[in-house]
Parts: structure tokens; sequence; C-alpha cells
């Protein structure tokens, strides 16, 4: 008498209607998702994330609490009588008050902590494919090269909207129910198409240059060192060279960040003479560095993807 | 048909990886043999769509071979085919179960059904203890195994196995040879088994393709391939080592050539036009020696294989 377990042990055939390789996309980008939520490590800079957000979601409701509710009286400090609209000066850099600035700062900052989880990331998403030799295993399916690219693209991007784009629509919802709802969001719809604008100008570049740079080096420590020096030495170079050594503002092209920060401004409508720091190169040249590096990623990967051996 | 290839030819530059390979296969266990270079990996590229042939048509399973490998017609024919591939192809952080419902996603499976049939599969391969590790940690036999099922997944008519037993121990290799046959038998599949391993093709297979140079040099079953030899013989015999010392003199003097003797009382011989079994029987009486068996010594696959290499 066969038992239900004895059915399990069988061979059965399985019937049904396979999808196209879009889907197969879907399925990649999940799983990179659910492999950089396993790493413990990452949580950390997701509370980081979080608190950043945090602080920017209360800041602007603590701005115009004060700003209505206080503003003309006066607090004690250290004996003397001080105005509390002047102990929120130090809060005027970010621009805590539903401008473009406002969203351009939290997305400058949370882009800040995506870039160093994306560079940790990137060889659990795509440089252990080469590394393990898991590439085989995906486009031995009836896949394209394209749709891996695509779907490692799609994980890495839903982070990244996920740290930036979908924070930042909150700010800007709650901006507007913190002030006139209906002037608002009818005088700031420009920061509304900002923001998802400069979301997708991070997501495309990031997500195109992380794929690139993990396939390139592949290895963690490698990656955070490319990145490193993409994001934070020639952020630094740029910096010495234009604030230091009076050279053109176009040296300042060379910190990609930077470069995605004026895209992102020009994106929300943000008035330049606003940028901090004062040089900056011209916008076209921003926006061909960003657009350059994304097609350069593009074009590394279709190369280095193209040349993957299936069958050894 | 299994497959129904005409004068399919392959080139790289001025280098031809195949030469008017023309094969028609009966769906069955086919085994594909040949030494590196030979053009076995160009021809199982080519049989799942990842290459396009240089000229000739083919159809594989009723699908016309692609021009294109992202072409719908590489898909569909990738969709009839599972492949094992020869390397690790694992996805690391993935547990088993997780890494086949993968494969059957990137089939085009609907993700419940592929994570029911990923349940399914396991069990059926006898990992369903390790389904929830994670591949990385699984011995070779389980990894070779959950390639497998990664394979079988969304249940295709055809397997197309890439050196399974690559790296098992006798036992693990024999449970692997056992599933194979097994799956072919009993439950229809058509099995292509690329290895360099000719026993296993031996043990599996029914029918062979022996490429060399880029061409087909032999195809046919086992049986039909291997020549039947009635002149020589495997002799077993039971005695004191002197006296079968004596006994392969004796036979030696009678003109039979001993090809082989393995010290442990098994002699491969030639013998002349005229002889007749029972001359062994009574050269063992003579030399006290017991006669176990007498087995007709047809050429092997391996045999075959080395004929055919040395012809080509």
């Amino acid at each position: 008498m066969s038992t239900p377990t004895d059915a399990l042990l069988r061979y059965r055939p399985w019937t049904g209607d396979l999808r196209g390789p879009v889907h197969g996309s879907l399925a990649i980008a999940r799983v990179s998702l659910k492999l950089m939520v396993r790493r413990k490590l990452f949580w950390a800079l997701y509370a980081l994330a979080a608190l950043v957000f945090f602080f920017f979601f209360y800041g602007q409701y603590l701005v115009v609490w004060i700003t209505i509710q206080t503003a003309n009286q006066t607090v004690p400090v250290f004996g003397a009588r001080v105005r509390v609209t002047d102990l929120l000066k130090f809060l005027d850099k970010l621009n805590l008050n539903g401008s473009a600035h406002t969203f351009g700062n939290f997305i400058w900052f949370q882009g800040t902590i995506c870039m160093i989880v994306l560079a940790l990331a990137g060889a659990v998403l795509v440089g252990n494919d080469f590394h393990h030799g898991s590439l085989p295993f995906y486009l031995s399916k009836p896949i394209g090269r394209r749709h891996y690219v695509l779907g490692k693209c799609l994980g890495a991007a839903f982070f990244i909207n996920l740290l930036t784009t979908v924070p930042a629509l909150v700010l800007y919802l709650e901006a507007g129910l913190l002030y006139d709802w209906q002037t608002y969001y009818g005088d700031h719809l420009r920061e509304l198409f900002g923001i998802l604008a400069y979301g997708l100008a991070l997501t495309v570049t990031l997500s195109l240059f992380l794929v690139a740079s993990a396939v390139a080096v592949r290895r963690t420590v490698p990656l955070v060192m490319v990145w490193a020096g993409v994001f934070v030495l020639c952020r630094s170079l740029g910096s010495f060279l234009v604030d230091g050594q009076r050279f053109h503002p176009a040296w300042r092209l060379i910190d990609l960040w930077n470069d995605l920060y004026l895209v992102g401004l020009h994106c929300l409508g943000a008035d330049r003479s606003d940028e901090k720091p004062d040089t900056q190169p011209a916008l076209w040249a921003a926006w061909a560095v960003v657009v350059g590096v994304s097609a350069f990623s593009a074009l590394y990967l279709r190369r280095r993807i193209q040349a993957v051996e299936v069958v050894t | 048909m299994l497959l129904d290839l005409t004068d399919i030819t392959r080139t790289f530059g001025d280098f031809v990886a195949l030469r008017g390979v023309t094969l028609r296969l009966a769906p069955g266990r086919v085994g594909l043999l040949g030494p590196n270079g030979a053009g076995k990996s160009t021809l199982l590229k080519i049989l799942m769509g990842l290459l396009a042939p240089s000229s000739g048509r083919g159809v594989v399973l009723g699908e016309p071979l692609g021009t294109a490998a992202d072409g719908a017609t590489s898909y569909r024919l990738r969709r009839l085919i599972g492949f094992m591939p020869e390397a690790d192809a694992l996805v690391p952080g993935l547990t088993g179960v997780e890494y086949v419902a993968l494969a059957g996603e990137l089939y085009g499976m609907p993700r419940r059904q592929a994570q029911r049939r990923a349940h399914e599969v396991l069990s059926y391969l006898g990992l369903e203890e390790a389904r929830y590790r994670r591949v990385e940690d699984y011995s070779a036999g389980m990894k070779q195994r959950v390639k497998l099922a990664q394979a079988l997944v969304h249940d295709p008519p055809a397997l197309l196995l890439d050196e399974p037993t690559s790296g098992l121990d006798p036992a693990g290799r024999d449970a692997m040879l056992n599933l194979v046959r097994e799956l072919a038998t009993d439950h229809g599949k058509s099995v292509i088994l690329s290895t360099h391993l000719l026993a296993d093709v031996q043990a599996v297979c029914d029918q062979v393709v022996i490429l060399n140079g880029g061409r087909v040099r032999g195809q046919g079953t086992v049986g039909e391939l291997c020549a039947v030899r009635d002149d020589r013989f495997r002799v077993r015999l039971q005695g004191e080592p002197a006296d079968t010392t004596a006994f392969r003199d004796d036979l030696t003097s009678g003109g039979v050539e001993v090809l082989t003797d393995n010290g442990r009382g098994e002699l491969r011989v030639v013998v002349p036009g005229k002889w007749s079994n029972w001359m062994f029987f009574k050269l063992a009486e003579a030399h006290n020696v017991a006669v176990r068996a007498i087995v007709r010594d047809d050429e092997t696959l391996e045999e075959l294989f080395l004929r055919t290499m040395k012809a080509a």
C-alpha cells in the first residue's frame, strides 16, 4: 500500500504554460534583493538610512511647528534669552522647508549610504555569478543575456529607490500636509517630477556602474576599493584641485557623486546659486559625465557577458 | 525524433569547429563522445540554441535551430531542454529549494508552481533533508543532484547532461547513473550525455555519437559499433601461480597470443584460426588449473573510441 511519502518520492510530471523571459528578469531581481537582505552587516546601514530619513521627516515637522507655534518666543541659553528661530539656524543648511534643496540634500545623504551598501553588496549581487561560475546557470535558461543584466540592474534599482526616491516622496507628501497642501502640491509639482527624475538618474547610473564594476572585479574588497576610489578619492581630488589649487571647476567633473547631485538639483529645479560648493562645472558637462558613465558601463557589460561560455 | 541535423557546419573565423554534421537520433539515451576540441561543446551550444550554425539546418525536438542566441526560437528550444552544466554553476547564498525554484522561474514557470515543483524534484532526487541548506555547503554528490534537479524542474522532454558524474566517488557515480537511467527508462526523458568517461556512456546510453575533428566518426548503438570478435576471449583461471604460469606458457606455444595477464588469474587471449575452446580445458587439466570462465572478448567502448580516433 503506497503512502503519501512514496508518492512524493516518485517522479511526477509537470504540465503548465511557461512564461516569457522578462519574468526571468523579475525572478533574478527578487533573488538579488533576497541575497542583499540576508546579509546582517547591511542592516546596520539600513538602520542608518532610516535614521537619516527620520531626521529629515521630524526635522521638517519641527521647523514648521517652531515657526508657527513658537516663532516669537525666547528660551534661556546659558543665562541669555535666545529666540527659538535663531536656534534653528543650524538646520538652514539642510533647507528643511519642502523645497527642491530639501529633497536634493536628502537624496544626497541617503545616496551616500546606498552607495556604501551597493559597494559591499556588488560581489553578492553580481561578482559571485562570475567568481562561482553561476552565470552558465542563468544563461542556459530560456533568457537572453540582456535579461540577466536587466534582472541584476532591477534588483539594484529597487534597492536604490527604496532608500532614496520612496522616502523622498514621503517627505514631499509630508511637506504638503505641513503647509497648505493645495498650494504646496500645486506650486511644487516640479519637485515631485524632480524627485522621480533624480531617482531615475541615480538608479540608471548606479545600477549599471555597480553591475559593471562587480563584473570587472568580482570580489568584495576590490569592489569596495573601486567604489571608494570613484566616490571618495575622486571627490577629494576634485575638491583639492578646484578649491585648493584653484583649477578650473571642470576638474570637479571627476567627482561622479557631485555630477549626480548637480543633475539631481537640475531635475528638481533648484537655483544654481544655492549649490554647495560654489564653484561648480557646467550643468551640461555634469549630464554628459553621468550619461557617459552609464553608457560606458552598459557597453562594458554587453562585451563581458557576451564572452561568457555556457558550455565549456 | 530527438534531433535531426543536416550538414551542420560551424566556423569561428578560419577555424571550423563542426564540419557537415548530419545526425538523426530517435528519443533515447545518447552518449556524446569525443576528445577535447572534437566539437562536442559547439554541438551542445547549437542544440541549446546558444549558437547558430554557420550553415546547414536542423530540428531539435520539433523546434528548428535558431539563428540567434537571444531569439524567440532559441528560447523555445531551451525550454524543451534541461541542461546540467559541468561547472558548479550554483548561486551562493540560496538554499537548495530556492535555487531549484529560481531555475523553474527562469524556465518560465509561475513562482508558486516553481516552488512546489522544486520541493517535489528535490524529494525525488533524495535531497529532501538538505533542501533548506545553502547550496555552497552541499557535498559534491549533493551538488550534482541539485544541478540535475534544476535541469529537471520544468519537466523537459530532454536532458542535456555535461559530465554528470564529475567529481563523484564510485557510490555517488553509480547513484547518479541509476537516476539518469531511471529518468530515461521510467519517465520517458531523452538524455544526451556528454562525457569523457566511457564507462558512464556504456552504463547509461543505448546510442553513441563519436565526434572528432568536427566530424561525426561513428553513430549507432554500442552493440552495432563495437566489433564482434570471435577470436578473442577472457579466460578466468583458478590455481597456484606456478601452475597458471605454466598454463599460459603452454597456450603461447600452442599459437595463442596472450594480450594481457592481470596476475590474478585473468588472461585476455587471441586464439588461432582452428582453435577450439575445449583446448583450454585440456591444457588446464594438464596443469592442475581450473577454468572458471571463458567469455568472448568483444571490443569495448574504450577500444572502439581509440580505434575511431586512430582511424580519424
